[in-house]
């Protein structure tokens, strides 16, 4: 076990990327399915970049549902209107959803963390029911957008199946190694310090809006390309992606992974997901309910989520040897 | 004339229901310092509570009722859950009343389905007011329905009634006392715990209000309370975190927007949000949030 764990510590990117990339293989034995593998990869890439804004900063944001609707909306109109390629779509949709970020960030993280979180709800919902209704023509109204027999593709390529699910695995990689750098950078150590105390950064000079900003951008830019890519995995843009409802599923699964550790808000993606879609057979309608209980009780017992609780088990199996560095 | 008074009337009667909403969550705020996310959810309870025994004893009954039953499981909550968390991070707050809201709007739903609950009026509260019997600037016929207007006067005696409660009675001066420095107050020999605990039950009393005289208008259903919360919640930072005044005004300001931009349904879908974002990009701390608090 130890042994394990030392692998763990010293090679966390290879090991990560051998079980992601394997994940076709073993996934069909707990009863999960390519497509959901596919939607976990996207869901856990929206997770991660949400944890470098609040598991570094300690800022909670319940609209980041803004910068995956916008983006989904931008990749759709795209395939619509331009072409299937999905390198266009997806960079126009990334720098949609980029300048949605700068924007509402400006204008929200002035505040405290109380304003920021209902803040960014407010925006939630002003872009969800603009969608809805004020900018209906161009983004389907109620119905979503919907783009009948679209494939996209890349150079040519059909984005479907096996292939889809490579090309969001490698997303994924790339994206937990770009966020572990910003995790070991000085630029994350001043997030991570906003979190502990944001009072006593500013008298040492730091012009800490500056970082906030950029934490909450980086996020948005995660976010934008994980719904884009959601789009392109199934070319149709619901209008609960713009949802508060989306935004609240990414703090759920982000807490219950458990935040500030990156790998956390990945585990709890990949748990929502799974107990969404396939525990919910035995649990039937009330599978939300079993999971807000769930929630709960990590909120109240476990503020760590998931990988903290992995910690103590390690630690009352193995004595007080390990100092507790997870992956 | 008839059109600006309808107008007028219609801005109060929406704000009627924000101003009870926002009035529970700003004075849960202002003395306990604790941000409920869970108080839509809250309103939802009182709202279908309301519906189940008004349908097997009657309006009337409902109307003791459900305050007294919201009352206990606001002291339950707060006893068993809330207090737990005022030592914690505002984030951790509105985690832990987020996972709360969504338990009990799934509850409501496992047991009476996701569909709208039929909300019957009492008798006393159905019907028209033919307004211009009564005021005789109106020209011609304008009338109104009765169970709304019964709204704005139910919503302003709640507003007039905690005010005075907190302005003129001994226990509205240890809670405001309390709200300035709850840790001297201890100090002093004051049991300032039971007294929050006896506000967070008025704050779910205030929602059953809320619930039972805007479920009829509003639909019986479990996204009800989230539907609420958010346009609330704007009223409560726009009035200015913990400023009863504030709340009141912002929800009349928001009632009025919404009232007078009802023609042009485009603009009215985002009028709130954007009068939000105007106010606070020019006065952060809200219309009467006190200096230096939240700004």
């Amino acid at each position: 076990m130890e042994y394990v764990v030392s692998i763990l510590k010293k090679f966390p990117l290879t090991v990560f990327s051998l079980v992601i990339l394997t994940m076709p293989f073993w996934f069909p034995w707990i009863g999960g399915y390519g497509g959901l593998a596919t939607k976990i990869m996207i869901w856990a890439l929206f997770a991660l970049g949400f944890d470098i804004l609040l598991g570094f900063t300690g800022y909670l944001s319940f609209g980041h549902a803004i910068f995956f609707g916008v983006s989904a909306y931008a990749t759709g109109l795209m395939f619509k209107h331009f072409s299937d390629e999905i390198i266009p779509a997806m960079i126009v949709a990334v720098v949609v959803g980029t300048l949605a970020s700068v924007i509402i960030g400006y204008l929200t993280l002035k505040k405290s963390g109380i304003y920021f979180s209902i803040l960014t709800l407010a925006f939630g919902e002003m872009l969800h029911s603009s969608a809805l209704s004020t900018f209906g023509s161009f983004t389907g109204g109620e119905n979503g957008l919907t783009l009948p027999d679209m494939i996209p593709s890349m150079l040519g390529i059909e984005m479907r199946g096996e292939i889809m699910f490579y090309m969001t695995a490698l997303v994924l990689i790339l994206g937990f190694y770009i966020a572990r750098r910003i995790g070991d950078s000085p630029f994350g150590l001043i997030l991570k310090a906003i979190k502990s105390n944001q009072e006593r950064l500013e008298y040492t000079g730091i012009d800490v809006q500056k970082y906030k900003l950029g934490a909450f951008v980086i996020s948005a830019v995660f976010a934008s390309v994980a719904g884009s890519l959601m789009v392109v995995y199934e070319p149709y843009v619901g209008t609960e992606y713009l949802r508060w409802s989306t935004s609240g599923n990414l703090v759920l699964m982000s807490v219950m992974g458990g935040v500030g550790t990156l790998i956390g808000p990945i585990i709890g993606a990949a748990f929502m997901l799974y107990f969404e879609n396939v525990l919910s057979v035995p649990l039937g309608e009330e599978w939300l309910l079993v999971l807000g209980l769930i929630f709960m009780a990590i909120v109240i017992f476990l503020p760590g989520g998931f990988t903290d609780g992995f910690k103590l088990i390690y630690k009352k199996l193995f004595g007080n040897k390990a100092d507790g560095e997870e992956k | 004339m008839n059109y600006l008074f309808l107008q007028v009337l219609t801005g109060l009667q929406i704000s009627a229901l924000y101003m009870l909403i926002a009035l529970g969550l700003t004075l849960i705020f202002g003395t306990l310092g604790v941000v409920n996310f869970a108080h839509g959810a809250l309103f939802m309870l009182g709202a279908y509570f309301a519906v189940v025994i008004s349908d097997a004893f009657g309006f009337n009954v409902a109307l003791v009722a459900v305050p007294i039953l919201l009352f206990v499981v606001g002291i339950i909550l707060e006893r068993g859950l809330i207090r737990f968390f005022y030592e914690r991070s505002h984030t951790d707050q509105i985690l832990v009343t987020f996972g709360l809201a969504i338990v009990i709007g799934e509850v409501l739903k496992t047991i009476y389905g996701a569909n709208n609950l039929p909300f019957a009026k009492p008798s006393w509260g159905s019907g028209i007011v033919k307004l211009h019997e009564y005021l005789p600037f109106l020209e011609g016929f304008v009338a109104y329905p009765k169970w709304r207007l019964i709204l704005v006067v139910v919503s302003f005696s709640t507003v007039a009634a905690l005010f005075l409660l907190l302005q003129f009675t001994r226990f509205g001066l240890i809670v405001r006392a309390g709200m300035r420095d709850s840790q001297m107050l201890a100090f002093l020999g004051v049991n300032i715990t039971r007294r929050f605990t006896i506000v967070f039950g008025i704050g779910a009393v205030i929602a059953a209000i809320a619930g039972l005289f805007g479920g009829p208008i509003t639909q019986v259903e479990p996204e009800l309370g989230m539907k609420l919360l958010i346009p609330s919640f704007l009223v409560v930072v726009v009035g200015g975190m913990g400023s009863l005044p504030g709340a009141v005004l912002a929800s009349l300001l928001f009632g009025m927007a919404l009232s007078f931009t009802a023609k042009y349904a485009e603009i009215q879908q985002i009028i709130i949000y954007l009068l939000a974002v105007v106010i606070l990009l020019v006065r952060p701390r809200g219309l009467m949030g006190k200096k230096g608090l939240m700004e």
